[in-house]
Formats: structure tokens, C-alpha cells, sequence
């Protein structure tokens, strides 16, 4: 397929779960889209909303928070925190109208490459259905 | 740069008439246009019409369409340019060679950034043009309609009207610095220099009766530019000169008057105070001045924060103590940072919730402290800033009153 | 029912004589209320000490000049009061007290809480307008009648929250005919009576919550829903979030005068957020053009992100506004939609932690769960 129609996800993913069964998919040779552009933080709960936001106001058109399962963070409790932020900033999203489909959060563990695996791939067809993010062009930001 | 220039107060005495028939603001959008093509530069910095509504922001463009919805006059001043502009080079010098296109109070302001080391000026053009002042932000948020059409009027006749913003109705620097009575700077910087003058190049819009403009290069890259053009600078400028004369005569007797005026409203500490009654002391005024740059304002910080015994103590004093605190402390301390550079601009009293005359204020005593160092902000970028500078022998009759023997301020011995 | 102290006052003149008797008896080292800056109508709040300064005092004065939850918190940073002080505030910023004290940022020591049923404060508008003077007996009629005041801020009018509820003490402002002639104070807590004791004035039995307050809210919850709809049908969108935030100066005028953005640096006022030459360089190839200074929206619904779930309402934020962008509107929708979410009212009880500062183990057990075939 044209470069073109690849959307340009941005997915954090934390070091101990999701980031490691990411890289298990890759050497299992399952099918990753080329859409994902992968940043490593140690856990999710490292990643800041503001991360999210900026990746969405620049004109990313799809960003993932992905992390441990809720009870396996390997730092207890960061997870959690992350779960929090996300869904306050989906609500954010939501009240104000903006593309809430856009942004998504995920558990996948160490060993669940399959899940890695078809979690980018649906979520790059979904952000592919809503079309490149407007806010690449927009100047009045 | 030949003797006649030198001694007329650096000002060129030929530029390039270039037509207006469709108006002055679609005439210099067009020369920005053909500079964008020429590869002159590669992005413009200039004031664009958001979508459909009635506010302007500054646009940093490289897309020549962008410049359809540019107003490079607009009739309100939203973000002060010396501000947009610092933005810019907040981390290093910009990498692309980008001309900005502002108010000449803004053109000052960023000069006095520069000097205070806040603004990168590499890759940067400065090009100014004649400001018939700006209209009172409150006023156009209301009504921009009847706002536009009054700043419509104003840029046909280019005559007195109060309804501009009271800075703007005394402001004699609306222009390149011709024919303003000579005030040489006590720092040794030569300000008839081209090479140091504030704007690279000017776009005169007086003398043309608004069917023509003037570009009028004010320094070596100005002219440069017009050269690269193809618009050598061949034209008599004496119409717009005449002109822009006239308006400044005009404006220093209202300044005169203005200044005594306020001078007068502020005198004493009651009379101070009793003008900044209803500041809440948001401190908007101080974030959209340009001079302050600070990233946290010294009062905004850990040292003014008092314990809650210093506030009873403070509060025991008097019988009353006004939250929140400082109110005339922020607002002299602000002076004694910044008036020595203040540009008279106005963006602090268009800010202001409680419609405090700041800018009147803070111009009014901004000329008096500005004139016992002859200096003027933002004219000259190799003008030293006062408190960066020195000459051994001066001020000398607030050393020793009774034994000084009289001297004009500013004349070495 | 509870006790209250009555007054046969003028409610602002019993108030007054309240507050008088605290200071005289020395049951406070000092009172905290809107004081008269000079004859035109401007107010400040004040620390005052002396019952002479006192005499200027205007505590229940329709207009909020800062939330006065903001300047206790700066009252109460660096430490506690050696001695009480009896503070007058509106229910808002009586519940911003309580959410900056969630947050190390103040303290409840020896401040004694006497708020009021909220009747709205004006613009600060109708002080610069010059209609505030006009408008004042108009406020005290609709207050007298609990019918929202036509003039009052947008936020006011569909504020439900008009009942404090941590306060020591509540001034009945809201629902009685005779406020010109009675000042009644309920008294709340054991604090409360323990302060009233021995001050002029009867104590008689009182609601604190009336039909006629059950009115209000319903009259006020319907403009909060009005509020919502118009949003949703104009002011939802991206593009309509660009247009409502064309005009904005980056001022950050809203976040200083917000009570819960304490930060003395903010993180949008940090080198953080500053823009690096690469950056414009790549905005501007993208793009072909790029808003200067950058990140007007990026501002705004970051401090959404930050402070948006202890929203108040308080309305200072669009005050402030250079540019008249109904920032508070906007910032209590989102704010309202947020706290529903946990079922959070910010500053109804100093032991609720804040919704971004904790967590439960399960909550939004569907999140994060892949639920396509496995």
C-alpha cells in the first residue's frame, strides 16, 4: 500500500510489559503495521497526558498508552495511574468533541505478542477509517 | 553612506514608490509575496486573519497563500510582535531567514530583547511601516465591526481621532526616527549608523495618499533586499517625509501635553495609589509586556511569600492589610525593572481587566527617567541599555548637590 | 435545624457587627472580608485587625476581585495563624480553600469559615462599565426573592454549589424577605457556636435549606443545562475549539487568577514547553505555517488536564480575559464531566483525595482489555 495512506502512530509503551511483548511479536515474525513509531518509557505511568496531547495537537494520527496489566505493573502501582490519565483524557476529548478515537490505552504483557500484534493492527485500521488528522495542516493552533 | 545621510539623522533620502490601487495592506502583502518567490526569505512573520473570526495572531509562513488572510496593519496590536518574535529564537538562533513584519513599537521592543540578549536577531529582517496607532482591544472585542470602520477612516486621513488607544494618539516614533529632535545617546554608540538602525527596511505609507507606498531602506540589508528585487530605491521620499513631519510636530505638542497631564494625575503617593485602587494585581499588564521576559517574575516568586505572623504583623500596622499583597510594590518594582525600555506600546493597558490606565502611567514616567539618560528604547541596536553603561563623569549632582558645579545632564566634563 | 444567630440588623450591618464583636472580644486576631477601597466601588479583600478599619468592610459586596480561596491559601502557605482569624467567603472559593488544602498548598488551622447561600457575584465588568452602583438593589431584590440576577457571571447562574458546606458558619443571603432588616448566621459546626457564643443577637432555630433554595437550584440547574446544550451545538469540536481560542494572547491571565493553578512556574511559562529551532523548522515544512508564540491549545487543554477535576466555577478566569473567551464556560463543562466521572464535588470534604492523585485497584475494569477475538 501507498506511504501515503500509512497513518503515523505514536505508541509509548512501557519497558517490562508492553515494550518486551511488542519485541517478542517482532521476533515471532507476526505482522506489525508500519504505522506504530514506538517511544520506550520504563513504565506507563511515565507517561504524561501532556505526551499525548502534544502528539495529537502536532498531528500524530493515532497515539497508544500501553502498559502491564493492572496487578503486574513492575513498579506496583504505576498502571494505575496511568489508567486514570487516560480516561480523564478521553473524557477531556469526548466533552469537547474532539477525535476521541484518536487515542487508546492497552495492557499487553510480555508474553501476549498476538495481543500486540492485533491491538496495532485494528487500532491503525480504525484511525485509518477516520482519515489523516486535520491537525496537520492547521495553522491556528 | 554619503555625508547628506549622516547629517538628516540616518534617514535614506530615496526608496521605491510602489502602487496601492487596491489598498495599502493588499500592496505590501504582494511585495512580501514576491520576496517569499525571490527566495529572499524563506518564512515572513506577519499578523493573519484567524478563519473566519474577527482576531488576528501572529503566523510564522512559509506558504504564500497563507498571505491572502494577512493584515499586516491590523487595526488592534492582539500579541505584542517583540514578543512573538523572542518566541522565535527562545533556543537558538532561527534557521530560516524570516522577515517580520510589525508596528515600529514592536520593531523596538524586539531591539531592546536584543540587547537584552533575548532575542536572536541572525536571519532576521526587521521591516516597519508608518502606524496611525491601534484601536483599544475592549473596544474591538465588543464591536469589531464599528471598531474596523473607524480604523478604516483613521488610515484614509491619517488624522487625530480619540478613539485610538491614548499611547498610540501621543506616539511621534509612528515612524522611521526623521526629523525627531536629535537626542544623541550618552553610550558612544553612533546612531546615525545604518548598519545599527532598528528596522531594515520601511514601508512609508504617508505622503502617498494611500494610493501609493514607499519602501525605504534603513540599513545595508534593507537595501539589499530591494536591490534583490529589482526595486532599486530611485524614488524621491520628500511627499512622505513632509508628511511624516508634520504628524510628528503635531504629536510631541500632544505628548508634552499628555505627559504634564499625568505627571501631574500620579503626582505624590495618595494620588499613586488611588490609580491603581482596583488592580487585582492579576498581573497581566506584566505578562504581555515584551520587556518582561522573565520566565518567573521576581514577584511571583518564593521571596515575596510571607509567613502568616508577617502577614499579621504587616496587617497590625495599619489596621488593614489589601490581598493580595504588594499591589504598589508590583507595580513600582515592575517600573524600576522595565521603564527604561519601555516602548510605550500599550499592550499592558489593553490586558488590563480593571481598564487602569497603565501604559499612560507607565509612559508618562517612562519618558522623564528615559530623557536623564537621553536614551530611547528600541531605536538603535548598538545603543547601550542605561544600566549597561557608564560615563565616569556625570550625574554628579546627586553625589555632592552643594558642590557640584552645574553641568547639563549627559555632558562629559 | 440548626442554631443560628440573629441579628436585628441590616444583613450586611449585622454581619458587620458580628465580625466587630469577634475582633473586640479578641475571639479573632483579625477578620478577613471585602473591604471599600475608595468611593467608586472598587473592594479588596483585606486582613483587618483594627474595628475601625472595619468599618469599611463590605463582606457580602456581589463582586470577586480574586477568589479568596487563592489569597488564604497565600496566607496559610508558609505556616498557621498564631491566632484565629475569622475569614468571610463565597461558597466556590470557600471549596478552592479546601481543594488547595488537598494539596499541601494552605491550612484550616484557626480560620474560622463563614461563608454564605450564595446569590452570584457580578463581572468585574460592571465596576470598569460604571453600572455597578445601579445594579447593586437589584442584586439584593433577586437575592431577597432567590431568583438569579440577570447580570451576574455566567458562571453564577448555573452554579448548583450556591449551599457551602464545610463552612464554621453561613449567612442566610439567599430566600428571606426581610434581609434589610435581619442578618441570620447559622451556625454549622461546634466551632461555629463556640464563636457565636456570648455575640449580640438571639439564637433561633433555621434551615439552611429552604424551598426557596430548592427553587434556585432547580432554576440554576436548568441554565447548566442550557449551558451544556448551547456548547454542544456551537462550541464542541476542533474547529470550533481554534475559533474559540483565535483571539487568546497567551496571556495566561486565567491561570494566575485561578485558584487551583498554584504553581508558582507554571509548566506552560516553562523552558519545557518552549519551542527549539528544529521545532519551528519542522512545523513550518509541514504545515506551511505556524501560530506564534506556539501552543495556544496546547496551553488550554493541558491546564484542562491538570486542574480541570477541581474546577470550581468560580468564573475568575474569564474575568481576566483581555479578549473576552468564555474560558470558564468551557473549563466547567469539562470540569463537570470529569468529576461525574468519579463522583467528585472539589472541596466538599478536605479528606476526598483529589481524582488525579489516587486510584483504585478496580475501577474502569474495561480499559486497557483487548476485547476482539483472541
Amino acid at each position: 500500500m501507498n506511504n501515503n495512506d500509512m497513518p503515523k502512530i505514536i505508541g509509548f509503551l512501557c519497558t517490562w510489559c508492553s515494550y518486551t511483548g511488542a519485541d517478542l511479536a517482532g521476533t515471532s515474525r507476526l505482522r506489525i503495521p508500519s504505522s506504530i513509531r514506538v517511544i520506550r518509557t520504563m513504565c506507563s505511568g511515565r507517561i504524561d497526558p501532556l505526551f499525548v496531547l502534544k502528539c495529537y495537537l502536532k498531528g500524530a494520527d493515532g497515539v497508544m498508552m500501553m502498559g502491564c496489566h493492572p496487578g503486574d505493573c513492575h513498579y506496583q502501582k504505576g498502571n494505575y495511574n496511568a489508567r486514570r490519565r487516560y480516561v480523564m483524557l478521553h473524557n477531556i476529548f469526548k466533552t469537547l468533541g474532539l477525535e476521541k478515537d484518536r487515542i487508546g490505552l492497552w495492557w499487553v504483557s510480555a508474553s501476549e505478542a498476538p495481543i500486540y500484534a492485533k491491538v496495532t493492527n485494528e487500532f491503525t485500521q480504525q484511525v485509518k477509517r477516520l482519515g489523516p488528522n486535520p491537525l496537520r495542516e492547521e495553522i491556528f493552533i | 553612506m554619503n555625508s547628506t545621510q549622516k547629517d538628516k539623522n540616518a534617514i535614506p533620502d530615496k526608496g521605491k514608490t510602489l502602487p496601492a490601487k487596491e489598498g495599502v495592506n493588499k500592496a505590501i502583502t504582494d511585495f512580501l509575496k514576491q520576496s517569499l518567490e525571490k527566495k529572499c526569505f524563506e518564512a515572513i512573520l506577519v499578523p493573519v486573519k484567524v478563519l473566519d473570526t474577527e482576531s488576528y495572531a501572529w503566523v510564522l509562513l512559509k506558504d504564500e497563500s497563507i498571505l491572502d488572510q494577512a493584515d499586516p496593519l491590523p487595526p488592534v496590536m492582539t500579541v505584542q510582535g517583540g514578543r512573538a518574535l523572542s518566541s522565535l529564537t527562545k533556543h537558538g538562533e532561527i534557521k530560516h531567514k524570516v522577515a517580520a513584519v510589525m508596528r515600529p513599537c514592536e520593531i523596538r521592543a524586539a531591539v531592546e530583547l536584543f540587547k537584552l540578549k533575548q532575542i536572536n536577531l541572525d536571519n532576521i529582517t526587521l521591516i516597519s511601516m508608518d502606524c496611525p496607532g491601534a484601536m483599544p482591544l475592549s473596544g474591538y472585542m465588543a464591536d469589531p465591526e464599528k471598531t474596523k470602520n473607524t480604523f478604516t477612516k483613521i488610515m484614509e486621513k491619517w488624522e487625530e481621532n480619540d478613539s485610538l488607544r491614548p499611547v498610540c494618539q501621543i506616539c511621534q516614533r509612528f515612524s522611521l526616527p526623521s526629523h525627531l529632535p536629535p537626542s544623541p545617546p550618552l553610550s558612544s554608540a553612533d546612531q546615525n549608523d545604518p548598519d545599527s538602525s532598528a528596522s531594515d527596511l520601511h514601508i512609508g505609507l504617508l505622503g502617498g495618499d494611500m494610493k501609493q507606498i514607499f519602501l525605504i531602506p534603513a540599513s545595508a540589508k534593507g537595501t539589499e533586499l530591494l536591490e534583490k528585487l529589482d526595486l532599486s530605491p530611485q524614488d524621491s521620499l520628500k511627499n512622505w517625509e513632509s508628511k511624516v513631519k508634520e504628524i510628528i510636530e503635531k504629536k510631541i505638542k500632544k505628548r508634552e501635553t499628555f505627559n504634564k497631564k499625568w505627571l501631574a494625575e500620579i503626582k505624590g503617593m495618595s494620588k499613586f495609589i488611588e490609580a491603581f485602587d482596583e488592580c487585582l494585581n492579576c498581573h497581566n499588564c506584566m505578562r504581555v509586556c515584551p520587556i518582561c521576559y522573565c520566565q518567573q517574575c521576581y514577584f511571583d516568586s518564593q521571596t515575596l511569600k510571607l509567613t502568616p505572623d508577617e502577614y499579621f504583623q504587616r496587617a497590625e500596622k495599619r489596621g488593614a492589610l489589601r490581598f493580595p499583597l504588594d499591589t504598589l510594590f508590583f507595580h513600582l518594582g515592575r517600573m524600576s525593572h522595565m521603564v527604561l525600555s519601555c516602548v510605550s506600546c500599550g499592550a499592558c493597558e489593553d490586558a488590563c481587566p480593571m481598564s487602569i490606565p497603565v501604559a499612560q502611567i507607565f509612559t508618562a514616567v517612562g519618558d522623564q527617567t528615559q530623557k536623564d539618560f537621553n536614551y530611547v528604547p528600541g531605536r538603535n541596536k548598538e545603543e547601550s541599555l542605561p544600566l549597561q553603561f557608564y560615563l565616569e563623569d556625570e550625574f554628579c549632582e546627586v553625589e555632592v548637590p552643594s558642590e557640584c558645579e552645574e553641568t547639563a545632564i549627559g555632558e562629559a566634563k | 435545624m440548626s442554631n443560628a444567630l440573629k441579628i436585628n440588623k441590616g444583613i450586611e450591618e449585622g454581619l458587620r457587627d458580628f465580625l466587630e464583636f469577634l475582633l473586640k472580644s479578641e475571639k479573632a486576631g483579625a477578620v478577613f472580608a471585602l473591604k471599600k477601597m475608595n468611593g467608586k466601588g472598587a473592594v479588596s479583600y483585606s486582613l483587618i485587625t483594627d474595628t475601625d478599619e472595619l468599618k469599611d468592610a463590605v463582606p457580602l459586596y456581589p463582586l470577586m476581585p480574586v477568589n479568596a480561596g487563592k489569597a488564604l491559601s497565600s496566607f496559610t502557605l508558609e505556616g498557621v495563624p498564631e491566632k484565629p482569624v475569622a475569614a468571610v467567603l463565597r461558597p466556590c472559593e470557600l471549596r478552592a480553600f479546601i481543594e488547595l488544602v488537598k494539596r499541601a498548598q494552605g491550612s484550616l488551622d484557626n480560620i474560622l469559615l463563614i461563608s454564605l447561600t450564595c446569590g452570584g457575584v457580578y463581572p468585574l465588568k460592571s465596576l470598569t462599565d460604571g453600572n455597578l452602583k445601579k445594579l447593586l438593589s437589584q442584586y439584593w431584590e433577586s437575592a431577597k426573592k432567590a431568583d438569579i440576577d440577570p447580570g451576574i457571571r455566567d458562571t453564577c447562574q448555573s452554579c448548583e454549589n450556591f449551599i457551602p458546606q464545610l463552612a464554621d458558619m453561613t449567612v442566610v443571603s439567599l430566600g428571606k424577605k426581610d434581609l434589610d432588616k435581619e442578618c441570620t448566621i447559622i451556625l454549622n459546626t461546634k466551632k461555629g457556636e463556640e464563636y457565636a457564643r456570648e455575640a449580640p443577637g438571639s439564637i433561633v432555630s433555621e434551615e439552611i435549606e429552604t424551598a426557596e433554595t430548592k427553587k434556585l437550584k432547580e432554576k440554576r440547574k436548568e441554565k447548566n443545562e442550557k449551558m451544556v446544550e448551547d456548547f454542544q451545538k456551537d462550541g464542541s469540536g476542533l474547529k470550533a475549539l481554534i475559533k474559540t481560542f483565535a483571539a487568546c494572547l497567551g496571556c495566561h491571565g486565567c491561570s494566575q487568577a485561578c485558584p487551583i493553578c498554584y504553581c508558582m512556574l507554571c509548566d506552560f511559562d516553562s523552558k519545557t514547553q518552549e519551542y527549539k529551532p528544529v521545532s519551528f523548522s519542522s512545523e513550518l515544512k509541514q504545515k506551511g505555517g505556524l501560530r506564534v508564540p506556539p501552543g495556544t491549545i496546547y496551553f488550554h487543554l493541558g491546564r484542562m488536564s491538570h486542574m480541570a477535576v477541581s474546577c470550581v466555577s468560580c468564573g475568575m478566569c474569564s474575568d481576566v480575559c483581555p479578549v473576552n473567551i468564555p474560558v470558564s464556560t468551557l473549563f466547567s463543562i469539562v470540569g463537570a464531566s470529569l468529576q461525574g466521572m468519579f463522583d467528585y464535588i472539589p472541596g466538599r470534604d478536605v479528606e476526598e483525595t483529589v481524582p488525579s492523585g489516587t486510584y483504585k485497584e478496580e475501577e474502569f475494569v474495561e480499559t486497557g482489555e483487548y476485547s476482539g477475538s483472541g
